[in-house]
């Protein structure tokens, strides 16, 4: 990996993402209305290297490794494409079609989130700064 | 020949004669069918001095080589000639069932001059041909005739038919298929009503077709479908129809706001969205035959001022058009919109630009209440809008009707005002798709496309998107939308591979799929072409050149390449907020790259020569003044 030490770091970076992402008003309100329960596997970076985010009938949990269910929607990425997603450096929709991302269900609620990752990507970097891992960031 | 049927029908409304002829197999190979091969036909046979709607005036219908072939994304067809509404060369594509149908009786497509004498329409059932009286259906709307020819030739039948609005003259009037699909852009409804001809009935009495390796396309088709219908694009269309990623528009400042004064009005992102439209008013998804995507959408929706029975909806360009466009964020209004535009036989695009443009010119006072007949024209107004607005443009009712069924350009020389803020290019009016957000290169391709600005002449919406690449050929750019790097290259790519589109009738969404070896795979198993990549991109620039030819000697030159200043203003608002295109520097490049002589707008002999048409250019030489 490019960016992680071991799929742990990575793990830690983005459920801290999730954490505040559900501080922000804005953005937790944003996740409720996807109404889905979404993996993004990051496995093909490790073993157990995935998060989920359970947005299903106003509930906003998040947390690492298997879902409490069948998901909605799968993302599947590596940890550090995950990395430039999560920063806006990579184009969801040019890497989608270049089959970096592979995406298994409803993609109608990453179609309402799409236009948030720019807010995401600035908390994104306030959590890495604040996990010691500033040197993460992409510019 | 293997693939297309080699035959089209001529039809003389004046005479009466029907000939059928078997055109040169060359032609094909050389203009694959579609737009390209309708081009060539009209290159060969057209009189350019005519009259946009002069009897003498030829109206083509011409399938692609693959309709019928239980493909998805291939049972569309164009209808091409001078448009009504530009004064030159125009295509029109329309999915549904016409095309494969048209193919099962055994014709490629149909050639239509004169005009007849009385309200008329053509029966094609099998190889059978007939000119039939068509009195009983002229002014009724599309839903309704449609209905009486199915009552009359059969359910299975398919017909192209126009609305009230083709019969009256309107500029933008559209053709209609089985009430929903429209060969909507350039105004071929006006001159199908210029011949009297109501509509083209089709009804086949087999499905044979000859391909060159029924078994190898047999294999190819079942990947490909496969491929299509399991693509996260497709399962997005099919959730939430043409409008699912209306959102990610919104906030990219691709979706136009009043007349194009501003890119961004955050609360449609919710309001007119595909999500909202499945939500609020979708009973069921439908489609064009063979197609798994299945983006066409069946609405109803009960509330009043807008309340409409069960019917077709609204695509994302209605959407926009009757939305966005109009300062209006209702939806139910969009509803009614498509369906009585639909029924009426109006292009929703060019019918909502126009309307918006009147909107700010009422605004700016150049156009007055003695201009509307006394009617305010407000943004959002929607209930003018559907109510008195558009019925007056059907019919052509009124002064402000009259002014309006010319499309906006022409509306605004006539006015001798607000020519400026018209969003068009070449006289067709813009998508809606605002490339001040969308992307700089769409800009260059609105500038480029031969029947004037068109977001499907071509696949670089979805290129600088990031939803198209073509390694193959090593085409891979990573282009940023707001930036003129690399835009010129890729739209060369580009437009030869709307050409190919275009002229294989083939759905861009579900050419999303198909790569360059798939298309090659494609060509050679159905009609037996053994091109490789080069070959098969040389047919696309052929084609787009054949059309730049046929401007040509309608007048048109470099300068025509262009898009008005309300389309080259700064943006305004959200992720487009002061963007701003250099066309100039793009056009410069690409005119290199594709060889095109700026002045002129023409292709160079060597470009010419490089795509084995140089007689082509002799042609054009020998014929303008």
């Amino acid at each position: 990996m490019l960016y992680w030490k071991d799929s742990q770091e990575a793990v830690t970076a983005i459920t801290g993402l999730f954490a505040g992402v559900a501080n922000d008003p804005e953005l937790g309100e944003s996740m409720k209305k996807v109404n889905q329960l979404i993996l993004f596997d990051y496995s093909e970076s490790g073993p157990g290297c995935a998060i989920w985010v359970d947005t299903r009938n106003g509930k906003y949990e998040f947390g690492a490794g298997d879902p409490p269910g069948a998901p909605d929607l799968i993302m599947s990425l590596s940890a550090d494409d995950a990395h430039l997603s999560w920063l806006n450096k990579l184009n969801p929709v040019m890497a989608i079609t270049r089959k970096k991302i592979r995406v298994k269900g409803s993609a109608t609620g990453l179609l309402k989130l799409a236009p948030k990752l720019k807010k995401v990507a600035v908390i994104y970097e306030q959590v890495l700064k604040e996990l010691g891992m500033e040197d993460k960031i992409v510019k | 020949m293997k693939g297309n049927t080699g035959k089209i029908i001529n039809i003389n409304l004046s005479t009466r004669s029907i000939a059928i002829e078997t055109l040169p197999e060359e032609w094909y190979r050389l203009y694959i069918g579609g737009s390209g091969l309708a081009a060539k036909i009209f290159q060969e046979r057209g009189d350019f001095s005519l009259d946009p709607l002069a009897p003498e005036a030829m109206l083509i219908f011409m399938n692609g080589p693959f309709a019928g072939l239980k493909l998805s994304g291939a049972s569309r067809g164009s209808v091409a000639g001078c448009s009504p509404l530009t004064g030159h060369w125009g295509d029109s594509s329309c999915g549904g069932y016409f095309a494969p149908e048209l193919r099962y009786c055994g014709f490629d497509g149909l050639v239509v001059t004169g005009r007849a004498a009385e309200p008329s329409l053509i029966s094609i059932e099998g190889e059978q041909v007939t000119l039939l009286p068509a009195a009983q259906y002229w002014g009724r709307g599309t839903e309704e005739a449609t209905r009486l020819l199915k009552e009359g030739f059969g359910k299975d039948s398919r017909s192209m038919m126009i609305g009230p609005a083709g019969e009256n003259g309107v500029k933008f009037a559209n053709i209609i298929h089985e009430g929903q699909n429209a060969a909507g852009r350039a105004g071929f409804g006006a001159l199908m009503g210029a011949k009297n001809l109501k509509a083209v009935v089709v009804k086949a009495r087999k499905k044979e077709m000859a391909l060159a390796d029924a078994e190898g396309y047999e294999i190819l088709r079942g990947d490909l479908n496969g491929r299509i219908n399991d693509a996260l694009a497709s399962s997005v269309l099919r959730e939430n129809g043409t409008a699912a990623n209306l959102i990610g528009g919104v906030y990219s400042g691709d979706v136009p706001v009043k007349n194009w004064t501003s890119n961004f009005w955050e609360e449609a992102a919710e309001a007119l969205n595909g999500t909202t439209l499945t939500e609020k008013y979708l009973t069921r998804r439908t489609g064009c035959l063979y197609c798994g995507i299945a983006c066409k959408r069946i609405v109803e929706v009960k509330e009043e001022p807008f309340a409409v029975p069960e019917g077709g909806g609204p695509e994302y360009e209605t959407i926009v058009a009757f939305g966005t466009l109009l300062g209006s964020l209702d939806l139910a209004a969009t509803c009614k919109a498509s369906r009585l535009c639909n029924d009426s036989g109006v292009d929703t695009i060019s019918c909502g630009a126009t309307i918006a443009w009147a909107m700010e010119a009422f605004e700016k006072g150049d156009l007055t209440r003695e201009d509307t007949g006394g009617l305010a024209l407000h943004w959002g107004d929607m209930t003018a809008v559907l109510d008195i607005l558009l019925p007056a443009i059907v019919k052509k009712e009124g002064k402000l009707g009259a002014l309006l069924a010319e499309g906006s350009r022409e509306a605004a020389r006539r006015l001798g005002k607000g020519l400026d803020y018209t969003a068009q290019s070449k006289g067709l009016e813009a998508p809606m798709h605002d490339p001040r957000g969308g992307g700089y290169g769409l800009a260059l391709t609105y500038a480029m496309s031969a029947r004037g600005t068109c977001h499907v002449a071509d696949p670089m919406l979805f290129i600088e998107m990031g939803a198209r690449y073509y390694p193959e050929i090593g085409f891979e750019y990573i282009l940023e939308p707001q930036s003129e790097k690399d835009k010129a290259a890729a739209a060369a790519v580009s437009v030869a591979l709307g050409a190919i589109e275009n002229s294989a009738c083939f759905c861009q969404f579900a050419d999303a799929e198909v790569t360059i070896p798939d298309w090659l795979a494609l060509f050679k198993t159905v009609a037996g072409y053994e091109w490789d990549a080069e070959e098969f991109l040389r047919a696309g620039r052929r084609i787009f050149y054949l059309k730049r030819l046929i401007n040509g000697r309608y007048g048109l030159s470099g300068k025509d390449d262009d898009l008005t200043p309300r389309m080259r203003a700064p943006g305004s608002g959200g992720e487009a907020d002061g963007a701003r295109f250099d066309l100039e520097k793009m056009k410069a490049r690409f005119y290199e790259i594709m060889k095109i002589d700026p002045e002129s707008g023409l292709p160079t002999k060597a470009a010419l020569a490089d795509c084995g048409m140089a007689d082509e250019l002799d042609k054009l030489t020998a014929e303008c003044p």
